[in-house]
């Protein structure tokens, strides 16, 4: 599965158990990449994207464990530090900016090997980085 | 710029305010019955006291991250309000419905003439930016696009500013500019008795058509600076006593990353993301841990 996630400046994703932030255009920059692919979110997720185009939508609190290889996850509520055996790739969404976070990215990307990172302006956000993480 | 029809609603509503509150001496202003107003002009029921102190944390959370609002404070028409300066010349408590139509669309102006209790222009080498303090706006520039007003201003380290309040707001500010909702958002300064210099700020907001579904937090964030000693009741400042024996020694204290092999000034903003296993302190020259093979991070430029 390839992993979507986003965090701030401090590797936080969310607080109070909500996420720290959003982003129309950073939501179809994600269907855009995903094209005719599955994509995977939990209900926490969905209401992120009310339409998806040609991309095949699907929602269920145990996604991790359903994706296929080649299956899009977008990630905003869980522990992902489980499942390394399964990612095959990471596309990492940085807002460049800090919120507040008591939930954090636990994944050691220093494990991982960085091969493209890109920005692209956000609809409230200056500046989205987007960078890409493979084994 | 504000809407036109946002400056007469604040208008309307401080005019509103101002009858409502005028039974009430200026102290008591604060503590004047939730019935005059729906806008939350009472004080939150928090106490200083409670607060554990500052430990390394910029904020804590108070009361499981529930606001003390009222079922009437909510409104999903955007407003602020800034509470009238007490006897001493202080900031009360600000708070606003923020929506669209509140926030600016243009750049931030001078702020520099207002002197907010407490002020004293004063740098160090160990602060972001230099300077010990900020102007900072209780409502953020970004959320209400209210510039120099000295009932939104108080004296705040850089620390506070950046690292205490700013995250929140910058949440507030993606939510309604994503969403088009509201946000109702409360902040306190706290002052202990005559002090001049706030100890800290109490932080609420709840988002308001989704019930807090996207939005809700309470928290106090701690109006100080690491490394700096602050005398509340006049502001003045000092290096504290810790950061003085090290640089007498010519020794620094540095947060290491071990996996990335930089090194940190212990109130830069990278140590907080620091994994506890990949963090180790020292102290000595910035020679000895450069020799031990680390190199100095961008950020905080130890």
């Amino acid at each position: 599965m390839i992993l979507m996630i986003c965090v701030d400046d401090k590797n936080g994703m969310l607080f109070h158990n909500r996420r720290q932030s959003r982003d129309r255009a950073l939501i179809g920059h994600i269907l855009h990449l995903t094209g005719a692919g599955t994509l995977w979110v939990n209900p926490f997720s969905q209401s992120l994207f009310p339409e998806t185009g040609d991309t095949r939508l699907l929602v269920d609190e145990d996604y991790l464990l359903k994706a296929r290889p080649g299956d899009y996850c977008f990630v905003e509520d869980r522990d992902v530090s489980g499942f390394t055996d399964r990612i095959e790739k990471i596309i990492l969404f940085k807002w460049n900016k800090v919120y507040p976070a008591d939930t954090f990215l636990t994944l050691d990307l220093s494990l991982w090997k960085l091969t493209k990172s890109e920005d692209f302006p956000g609809y409230s956000h200056e500046k989205i980085t987007k960078e890409i993480y493979v084994k | 710029m504000k809407k036109p029809g946002v400056r007469i609603s604040v208008l309307l509503l401080l005019l509103f305010l101002t009858l409502t509150a005028c039974a009430y001496p200026a102290s008591e202003y604060a503590s004047a019955p939730r019935e005059n107003t729906r806008s939350g002009i009472t004080e939150a029921p928090f106490s200083i006291a409670d607060m554990a102190p500052y430990s390394g944390e910029p904020y804590i959370v108070v009361n499981d991250n529930i606001p003390y609002f009222s079922e009437e404070d909510f409104t999903d028409q955007s407003y602020e309000f800034y509470s009238p300066l007490d006897e001493l010349g202080r900031c009360g408590a600000a708070h606003a419905s923020v929506g669209l139509d509140l926030m600016p669309e243009e750049e931030r102006g001078n702020i520099g003439h207002v002197k907010p209790t407490g002020w004293q222009t004063v740098k160090y080498d160990l602060v972001d930016g230099k300077y010990l303090y900020n102007r900072c706006h209780l409502i953020g520039y970004q959320l209400s696009g209210e510039n120099a007003n000295e009932q939104n201003l108080i004296t705040g380290t850089r620390y506070l500013n950046v690292e205490g309040m700013l995250p929140f707001e910058n949440m507030i500010a993606d939510y309604v500019k994503e969403t088009g909702n509201h946000v109702l958002y409360r902040v306190t300064p706290i002052f202990q008795g005559d002090d001049l210099v706030a100890s800290g700020v109490l932080m609420e907001a709840q988002s308001v058509e989704d019930k807090g579904g996207d939005i809700l937090f309470c928290v106090y964030a701690y109006n100080v600076q690491p490394g700096i000693s602050i005398d509340y009741a006049t502001g003045e400042s000092a290096l504290a006593e810790t950061a003085k024996d090290t640089s007498a020694s010519g020794e620094t204290s540095y947060i290491l990353n071990t996996n990335t092999k930089k090194f940190h000034l212990p109130d830069c903003s990278s140590v907080q993301e620091l994994q506890a296993d990949n963090r180790e302190y020292f102290t000595g020259s910035r020679e000895e841990v450069i020799a031990q093979g680390y190199a100095a991070c961008k950020r905080c430029n130890p």
